[in-house]
């Protein structure tokens, strides 16, 4: 069960029931437990696409507007958008909240090319589950976070194809690559 | 054939959508001109910086479409002559070498955009170049596209450049500095034929100065094309200079970009 605001939209034309179902949809997707309240705080004023996920038991995630917005259609609601940064969001809410994943350190602290490395983990399982994950659109970004090496490649192909990862995998495999840049100490 | 095709005519499949100024300017958030976008430069180590890149690099993409249908029109719309709503024959071949430069531009870009991670058509496509290139003088045309908009391409090609060596992406690179290399000819085409058209027409001349004045502070984004260290589009000075353009040109174009920031910083203390 959702709870997405606000309530209406005023700035942008999006529809809270629809991202509301798609919300839902994709929770139950993931396997999320269906009697907990996931929260999704939408900024509608700006245009950007940062997201964070604020706390964890609860659920509750900010979004910017502009990370559910259409690039084809300025101000339109993607419900693909919505699907991929709740679902990712939501999956690394789990990841979390697991025990055995080990403990990440919170979402501000987190290095970018570590936080990219745990989202393609996320979005490649999203994407088994029939999420259009963009494999390019993400390997470009891996790859400039680690490098355009064949050692980078390999190590987001490990990450996108992985089920059950821990948080120390996950740091291995991107400071693995991050070890073959050419720039690399 | 038609002749001034008005850029609602354009042909583009369904995978294309095009939004204009105006639905652009109905949008109540604050325009990119007023903090809307990411205004700090476009450098690796910002968190959205490669996402960043894909959506300009696909900007460009349609402006490398239309540049080719610009120049195409520009070869087709005027009869032979030197008047005002005419072209001489060496113009034409220029233009018909550029519609070469282009269309290679536009296979770059796609193959660019497969690397990328981007769809053809992943972003909405705004016609703004195409509409400059719409001009019944072609003077007016070569100054508004070819010495502003593909002025403003080489600080996006110099930009992007920078930003696929600092990231240690070898195809950006590759391609950016390929494309900037023509794009480099285009504004010297549009140099050399504003001094020759109008070197006894200095009315003419004043008019297509001011056009392009115009265009380069309309398209300068608010102050996001300039020289200070933070802006994401840097003013490429050497390769305007070997475009033909005057030092002199070359300060004014960054004067009416740090102008455009002024204001842009004006309207911000105003609204609050």
């Amino acid at each position: 069960m959702s709870t997405v605001l606000p309530e209406t939209f005023t700035m942008v034309l999006y529809d809270h029931d629809e991202i509301a179902n798609a919300v839902d949809e994709v929770l139950g997707a993931i396997g999320f437990p269906p009697d907990e309240d996931v929260r999704v705080e939408v900024d509608e004023a700006t245009p950007l696409a940062r997201t964070k996920l604020v706390s964890v038991e609860p659920v509750v995630m900010t979004v910017d507007g502009g990370a559910l917005e259409d690039p084809r259609r300025p101000r339109q609601l993607s419900t693909t958008f919505v699907s991929v940064v709740v679902g990712r969001l939501a999956l690394q809410a789990l990841d979390r909240r697991d025990a055995d994943f080990g403990n990440p350190p919170a979402d501000e602290d987190l290095p970018v090319a570590r936080r990219v490395a745990w989202d393609v983990y996320a979005i490649g399982r999203l994407a088994r589950l029939g999420y259009p994950g963009q494999r390019q659109r993400r390997l470009y970004n891996f790859r400039n976070r680690h490098g355009f090496t064949d050692a980078a490649d390999a190590a987001f192909d490990h990450l996108w194809t992985a089920d059950h990862l821990t948080w120390d995998e996950i740091c291995a495999i991107s400071d693995g690559a991050l070890a073959a840049r050419p720039d690399a100490d | 054939m038609k002749r001034n095709l008005p850029a609602a005519e354009l042909a583009r499949d369904s995978r294309f959508s095009r939004v204009d100024f105006m639905e652009r300017a109905r949008d109540p958030r604050p325009m990119p001109s007023e903090g809307r976008g990411d205004r700090a430069a476009l450098t690796p180590d910002r968190t959205n910086a490669p996402e960043r890149a894909r959506g300009l690099m696909h900007g460009i993409f349609t402006g490398e479409i239309q540049a080719l249908e610009g120049a195409g029109r520009t070869c087709w719309d005027f009869p032979l002559g030197t008047g005002s709503d005419e072209a001489p024959f060496e113009l034409k071949l220029d233009m018909a070498r550029q519609c070469w430069d282009e269309a290679r531009h536009c296979e770059i870009s796609v193959k660019l955009g497969d690397w990328m991670g981007t769809e053809i058509g992943e972003f909405a496509e705004s016609p703004f170049l195409y509409e400059a290139a719409c001009n019944p003088d072609p003077v007016l045309r070569l100054t508004g596209v070819n010495r502003a908009l593909e002025g403003l391409a080489i600080d996006v090609f110099n930009t992007m450049r920078e930003f696929g060596r600092l990231s240690g992406d070898p195809v950006l690179t590759f391609c950016e500095d390929w494309m900037l290399a023509d794009e480099v000819t285009h504004v010297k085409m549009g140099s050399d034929w504003l001094r020759r058209l109008t070197a006894d027409d200095p009315d003419r001349r004043a008019r297509a100065l001011e056009f392009q004045r115009v265009v380069d502070k309309l398209f300068s984004l608010g102050g996001v094309r300039g020289e200070d260290e933070d802006s994401p589009i840097k003013l490429a000075r050497r390769f305007r200079e070997l475009a033909g353009f005057a030092d002199e040109e070359i300060d004014e174009i960054a004067e009416l970009s740090h102008q455009a920031r002024e204001e842009l910083r004006a309207r911000r203390a105003a609204v609050g």
